[in-house]
Protein backbone atom coordinates (compact mmCIF):
# COMPACT_ATOMS: atom_id res chain seq x y z
CA UNK A 1 0.00 0.00 0.00
CA UNK A 2 1.37 3.26 -1.16
CA UNK A 3 2.30 5.48 1.71
CA UNK A 4 -0.10 7.90 1.39
CA UNK A 5 -2.67 5.70 1.98
CA UNK A 6 -1.46 4.81 5.16
CA UNK A 7 -0.93 7.78 6.25
CA UNK A 8 -4.87 8.62 5.27
CA UNK A 9 -5.61 5.18 7.34
CA UNK A 10 -3.41 6.85 10.72
CA UNK A 11 -5.33 9.95 10.68
CA UNK A 12 -8.93 8.71 10.44
CA UNK A 13 -7.81 6.67 13.24
CA UNK A 14 -6.18 9.20 15.05
CA UNK A 15 -9.26 11.50 14.92
CA UNK A 16 -11.26 8.58 16.03
CA UNK A 17 -9.24 7.73 18.84
CA UNK A 18 -8.65 12.02 20.05
CA UNK A 19 -12.57 11.91 19.99
CA UNK A 20 -12.87 9.57 22.97
CA UNK A 21 -11.10 12.33 24.76
CA UNK A 22 -13.03 15.38 23.52
CA UNK A 23 -13.22 16.62 27.20
CA UNK A 24 -9.29 17.02 27.58
CA UNK A 25 -10.49 18.80 24.53
CA UNK A 26 -13.06 21.28 26.06
CA UNK A 27 -10.35 22.58 28.26
CA UNK A 28 -8.05 23.39 25.60
CA UNK A 29 -10.74 25.51 23.92
CA UNK A 30 -14.50 25.37 25.06
CA UNK A 31 -15.92 25.37 22.07
CA UNK A 32 -15.63 22.34 21.46
CA UNK A 33 -18.12 21.59 24.30
CA UNK A 34 -20.63 21.99 21.27
CA UNK A 35 -19.29 18.78 20.00
CA UNK A 36 -19.79 16.90 23.32
CA UNK A 37 -23.47 15.80 22.90
CA UNK A 38 -23.18 14.84 18.78
CA UNK A 39 -19.80 12.93 20.18
CA UNK A 40 -21.47 11.08 23.02
CA UNK A 41 -24.23 9.90 20.47
CA UNK A 42 -21.59 8.85 17.66
CA UNK A 43 -19.94 6.93 20.37
CA UNK A 44 -22.71 5.36 21.68
CA UNK A 45 -23.21 3.49 18.37
CA UNK A 46 -20.41 1.42 19.21
CA UNK A 47 -19.70 1.42 23.04
CA UNK A 48 -22.32 0.99 25.67
CA UNK A 49 -20.56 3.69 27.72
CA UNK A 50 -21.62 1.97 30.89
CA UNK A 51 -20.16 5.03 33.48
CA UNK A 52 -18.64 2.01 35.56
CA UNK A 53 -16.68 0.81 32.56
CA UNK A 54 -15.34 4.02 31.44
CA UNK A 55 -11.32 5.50 31.93
CA UNK A 56 -11.05 8.03 34.41
CA UNK A 57 -8.69 10.56 34.69
CA UNK A 58 -9.46 12.82 37.38
CA UNK A 59 -12.85 14.49 36.62
CA UNK A 60 -13.32 13.66 32.93
CA UNK A 61 -13.93 10.21 31.81
CA UNK A 62 -13.82 8.89 27.79
CA UNK A 63 -16.59 8.59 25.62
CA UNK A 64 -16.05 4.68 25.25
CA UNK A 65 -15.17 2.00 27.71
CA UNK A 66 -12.05 0.47 28.55
CA UNK A 67 -12.12 -2.13 26.24
CA UNK A 68 -13.05 0.06 22.83
CA UNK A 69 -10.93 2.38 24.13
CA UNK A 70 -8.26 -0.25 23.82
CA UNK A 71 -9.26 -1.43 20.75
CA UNK A 72 -9.35 1.93 18.99
CA UNK A 73 -5.33 2.69 20.75
CA UNK A 74 -4.49 -0.89 19.28
CA UNK A 75 -5.75 0.40 16.05
CA UNK A 76 -4.15 3.86 16.34
CA UNK A 77 -0.45 2.52 17.23
CA UNK A 78 0.42 -0.19 14.22
CA UNK A 79 -1.19 2.51 11.78
CA UNK A 80 2.12 4.73 12.86
CA UNK A 81 4.14 1.79 12.47
CA UNK A 82 3.06 1.01 9.25
CA UNK A 83 4.12 4.46 8.01
CA UNK A 84 7.61 3.78 9.01
CA UNK A 85 7.68 -0.05 7.65
CA UNK A 86 5.12 -1.75 5.48
CA UNK A 87 4.84 -5.38 6.72
CA UNK A 88 5.50 -8.24 4.56
CA UNK A 89 4.14 -11.90 4.73
CA UNK A 90 0.82 -13.45 4.58
CA UNK A 91 -1.20 -13.48 7.82
CA UNK A 92 -2.50 -16.98 9.67
CA UNK A 93 -6.05 -17.00 10.51
CA UNK A 94 -4.81 -18.41 14.09
CA UNK A 95 -3.11 -15.09 14.98
CA UNK A 96 -6.58 -13.02 14.96
CA UNK A 97 -8.24 -15.90 17.12
CA UNK A 98 -5.12 -15.80 19.27
CA UNK A 99 -5.02 -11.97 19.78
CA UNK A 100 -9.38 -12.81 20.19
CA UNK A 101 -9.08 -15.40 22.83
CA UNK A 102 -8.04 -13.19 25.77
CA UNK A 103 -10.79 -10.43 25.37
CA UNK A 104 -13.44 -13.57 24.52
CA UNK A 105 -12.56 -14.77 27.97
CA UNK A 106 -12.42 -12.02 29.73
CA UNK A 107 -16.10 -10.94 28.51
CA UNK A 108 -17.24 -14.80 29.17
CA UNK A 109 -15.29 -15.23 32.55
CA UNK A 110 -16.67 -11.48 34.05
CA UNK A 111 -20.30 -11.81 32.76
CA UNK A 112 -20.18 -15.11 34.54
CA UNK A 113 -19.11 -12.99 37.83
CA UNK A 114 -16.42 -15.57 37.80
CA UNK A 115 -13.99 -12.34 38.58
CA UNK A 116 -14.46 -9.06 38.89
CA UNK A 117 -14.17 -7.08 35.80
CA UNK A 118 -11.11 -4.89 35.63
CA UNK A 119 -10.78 -1.71 33.47
CA UNK A 120 -6.83 -2.66 33.15
CA UNK A 121 -7.71 -6.24 31.53
CA UNK A 122 -10.31 -4.82 29.57
CA UNK A 123 -7.84 -2.01 28.03
CA UNK A 124 -5.48 -4.62 27.43
CA UNK A 125 -7.45 -7.32 25.99
CA UNK A 126 -8.78 -5.02 23.67
CA UNK A 127 -5.75 -3.43 22.78
CA UNK A 128 -4.37 -6.65 21.94
CA UNK A 129 -7.40 -7.55 19.25
CA UNK A 130 -7.33 -4.20 17.88
CA UNK A 131 -3.60 -4.18 17.34
CA UNK A 132 -3.40 -7.61 15.65
CA UNK A 133 -6.81 -6.74 13.95
CA UNK A 134 -5.62 -3.56 12.49
CA UNK A 135 -3.15 -6.19 10.06
CA UNK A 136 -6.01 -7.66 8.57
CA UNK A 137 -7.42 -3.89 8.15
CA UNK A 138 -4.33 -3.02 6.23
CA UNK A 139 -4.05 -6.44 4.25
CA UNK A 140 -7.70 -6.28 3.23
CA UNK A 141 -7.32 -2.76 1.91
CA UNK A 142 -4.49 -3.37 0.05
CA UNK A 143 -5.95 -6.16 -1.85
CA UNK A 144 -8.79 -3.67 -2.63
CA UNK A 145 -6.26 -1.22 -3.92
CA UNK A 146 -4.93 -3.91 -6.11
CA UNK A 147 -7.79 -5.33 -6.97
CA UNK A 148 -8.78 -1.65 -8.30
CA UNK A 149 -5.81 -0.97 -9.85
CA UNK A 150 -6.36 -4.54 -12.29
CA UNK B 1 -32.13 -6.19 -3.84
CA UNK B 2 -31.75 -9.86 -3.46
CA UNK B 3 -28.10 -9.69 -4.46
CA UNK B 4 -27.36 -8.18 -0.80
CA UNK B 5 -30.41 -9.94 0.83
CA UNK B 6 -27.54 -11.54 3.28
CA UNK B 7 -26.50 -7.49 4.15
CA UNK B 8 -30.32 -6.59 4.61
CA UNK B 9 -31.12 -9.36 7.47
CA UNK B 10 -27.46 -9.09 9.08
CA UNK B 11 -27.74 -5.27 8.82
CA UNK B 12 -31.57 -5.19 10.63
CA UNK B 13 -30.08 -7.34 13.55
CA UNK B 14 -26.97 -4.89 13.69
CA UNK B 15 -29.63 -1.86 13.47
CA UNK B 16 -31.87 -3.87 16.26
CA UNK B 17 -28.93 -4.72 18.53
CA UNK B 18 -27.62 -0.72 18.68
CA UNK B 19 -31.12 0.86 19.58
CA UNK B 20 -33.90 -0.89 21.08
CA UNK B 21 -33.29 -0.25 25.01
CA UNK B 22 -31.88 -3.06 27.44
CA UNK B 23 -30.25 -4.96 24.29
CA UNK B 24 -28.47 -1.77 23.31
CA UNK B 25 -26.80 -2.15 26.80
CA UNK B 26 -24.68 -4.90 25.13
CA UNK B 27 -23.63 -3.07 22.22
CA UNK B 28 -20.31 -3.02 21.86
CA UNK B 29 -17.94 -1.95 18.57
CA UNK B 30 -17.83 -5.56 17.62
CA UNK B 31 -21.35 -5.83 16.36
CA UNK B 32 -21.18 -3.65 13.17
CA UNK B 33 -18.00 -5.82 11.71
CA UNK B 34 -19.40 -9.38 13.05
CA UNK B 35 -22.78 -8.13 11.18
CA UNK B 36 -20.51 -7.73 7.93
CA UNK B 37 -18.64 -10.87 8.49
CA UNK B 38 -21.92 -13.05 9.19
CA UNK B 39 -23.56 -11.16 5.54
CA UNK B 40 -20.66 -12.72 3.74
CA UNK B 41 -20.98 -16.15 5.46
CA UNK B 42 -24.65 -15.83 4.83
CA UNK B 43 -24.01 -14.86 1.37
CA UNK B 44 -21.34 -17.72 0.42
CA UNK B 45 -23.90 -20.09 1.56
CA UNK B 46 -26.84 -18.92 -0.07
CA UNK B 47 -25.18 -18.59 -3.41
CA UNK B 48 -23.33 -21.88 -2.38
CA UNK B 49 -20.31 -20.40 -3.87
CA UNK B 50 -17.08 -21.25 -1.29
CA UNK B 51 -14.84 -19.31 -3.68
CA UNK B 52 -12.22 -16.72 -3.15
CA UNK B 53 -14.54 -13.39 -1.53
CA UNK B 54 -13.16 -10.68 -3.99
CA UNK B 55 -12.55 -7.56 -1.69
CA UNK B 56 -14.81 -5.09 -3.74
CA UNK B 57 -17.68 -7.70 -3.06
CA UNK B 58 -16.43 -7.47 0.78
CA UNK B 59 -16.15 -3.76 0.80
CA UNK B 60 -19.74 -3.66 -0.72
CA UNK B 61 -21.20 -6.34 1.23
CA UNK B 62 -19.42 -3.95 4.52
CA UNK B 63 -20.83 -1.26 3.09
CA UNK B 64 -24.35 -2.40 2.45
CA UNK B 65 -24.80 -4.20 5.59
CA UNK B 66 -23.54 -0.73 7.43
CA UNK B 67 -26.00 1.05 5.56
CA UNK B 68 -28.89 -1.48 6.10
CA UNK B 69 -28.37 -1.44 9.82
CA UNK B 70 -28.45 2.57 10.05
CA UNK B 71 -31.61 2.57 7.88
CA UNK B 72 -33.51 0.14 10.54
CA UNK B 73 -31.89 1.58 13.31
CA UNK B 74 -32.46 5.36 12.59
CA UNK B 75 -36.17 4.51 11.48
CA UNK B 76 -36.23 2.12 15.07
CA UNK B 77 -34.76 4.96 17.11
CA UNK B 78 -37.32 7.52 15.84
CA UNK B 79 -39.91 5.74 15.96
CA UNK B 80 -39.43 4.82 19.79
CA UNK B 81 -38.42 8.11 21.22
CA UNK B 82 -41.85 9.49 18.97
CA UNK B 83 -44.11 6.32 20.49
CA UNK B 84 -42.02 6.71 24.12
CA UNK B 85 -41.17 10.29 24.11
CA UNK B 86 -37.97 9.17 26.37
CA UNK B 87 -34.69 8.80 24.50
CA UNK B 88 -30.64 8.32 25.54
CA UNK B 89 -30.61 12.32 25.54
CA UNK B 90 -33.54 12.66 27.98
CA UNK B 91 -31.71 9.60 30.22
CA UNK B 92 -28.66 11.36 30.30
CA UNK B 93 -29.63 15.17 30.45
CA UNK B 94 -28.85 15.21 34.09
CA UNK B 95 -25.42 13.43 33.41
CA UNK B 96 -24.47 16.40 30.55
CA UNK B 97 -25.89 19.17 32.91
CA UNK B 98 -23.33 17.70 35.75
CA UNK B 99 -20.45 17.58 32.62
CA UNK B 100 -21.21 21.19 31.60
CA UNK B 101 -21.33 22.30 35.13
CA UNK B 102 -17.72 20.70 36.09
CA UNK B 103 -15.79 22.07 33.44
CA UNK B 104 -14.17 25.38 32.93
CA UNK B 105 -16.17 26.85 30.62
CA UNK B 106 -17.81 30.35 30.62
CA UNK B 107 -21.05 30.82 31.86
CA UNK B 108 -22.41 32.48 28.24
CA UNK B 109 -21.25 28.78 26.34
CA UNK B 110 -22.51 26.88 29.45
CA UNK B 111 -26.16 28.33 28.80
CA UNK B 112 -25.66 28.39 25.38
CA UNK B 113 -24.96 24.08 25.24
CA UNK B 114 -27.51 23.26 28.13
CA UNK B 115 -30.32 25.76 26.25
CA UNK B 116 -29.84 23.77 22.69
CA UNK B 117 -29.75 20.45 24.69
CA UNK B 118 -32.95 21.88 26.93
CA UNK B 119 -35.06 22.67 23.53
CA UNK B 120 -33.88 19.11 22.15
CA UNK B 121 -34.92 17.71 25.53
CA UNK B 122 -38.37 19.67 26.17
CA UNK B 123 -39.20 19.26 21.93
CA UNK B 124 -38.77 15.29 22.92
CA UNK B 125 -40.70 15.33 26.06
CA UNK B 126 -43.49 17.28 24.32
CA UNK B 127 -44.27 15.78 20.56
CA UNK B 128 -41.86 12.71 20.51
CA UNK B 129 -39.61 14.65 17.70
CA UNK B 130 -37.14 16.49 17.65
CA UNK B 131 -35.25 17.92 14.21
CA UNK B 132 -32.04 18.46 15.17
CA UNK B 133 -32.34 15.14 17.31
CA UNK B 134 -33.00 13.00 14.42
CA UNK B 135 -30.92 15.30 11.94
CA UNK B 136 -27.54 13.68 14.18
CA UNK B 137 -29.18 10.36 14.95
CA UNK B 138 -29.62 10.08 11.00
CA UNK B 139 -25.92 11.61 10.35
CA UNK B 140 -24.16 9.70 13.22
CA UNK B 141 -25.52 6.02 12.20
CA UNK B 142 -24.80 6.50 8.19
CA UNK B 143 -21.33 7.55 9.06
CA UNK B 144 -20.17 5.32 11.45
CA UNK B 145 -22.47 2.23 10.38
CA UNK B 146 -21.09 1.96 7.30
CA UNK B 147 -17.78 2.89 8.38
CA UNK B 148 -17.73 -0.20 10.38
CA UNK B 149 -19.73 -2.34 8.21
CA UNK B 150 -16.83 -1.69 5.39
CA UNK B 151 -13.96 -2.62 7.97
CA UNK B 152 -16.01 -5.78 9.43
CA UNK B 153 -16.46 -6.51 5.17
CA UNK B 154 -12.42 -6.61 4.82
CA UNK B 155 -11.36 -7.98 7.84
CA UNK B 156 -14.21 -10.82 7.62
CA UNK B 157 -12.99 -11.41 3.62
CA UNK B 158 -9.72 -11.76 4.90
CA UNK B 159 -10.59 -14.12 7.45
CA UNK B 160 -12.72 -15.95 4.99
CA UNK B 161 -9.92 -16.34 2.43
CA UNK B 162 -7.43 -16.90 4.64
CA UNK B 163 -9.73 -20.03 6.22
CA UNK B 164 -9.95 -21.24 2.27
CA UNK B 165 -6.17 -20.85 1.62
CA UNK B 166 -5.05 -23.04 4.64
CA UNK B 167 -7.81 -25.51 3.91
CA UNK B 168 -6.67 -26.19 0.26
CA UNK B 169 -3.00 -26.33 1.27
CA UNK B 170 -4.10 -29.04 3.52
CA UNK B 171 -6.25 -31.07 0.79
Amino acid sequence: MKRSYSLILFFLSLIWFLGIFIEWFIKIDEHFVFALPYLQKTYSLVCHQEKNKLLLFGEIETLTCARCTGIYLGLLLPSLLVLLKLPKGKLHINILLVAAAPMIADVLLTSLNIYAYSKLIAFLTGFLLGSFGFFYLYAGLNSLILELKR
Amino acid sequence: MKKYLAAIICGFGAGVLQIVPFVKNFSCCMILPLAAFFSLLLDQRATRNFEKIPMKKALLFGLFTGLFAASFGSVLEILITFITKHNDVIASFTDLQRIVQNLPLSEDIKKEVLNIFQSVREDILKNGFSILYTFSVIVNNFIVNSIFGSVGGLIGARIINSKLHHQSNGQ
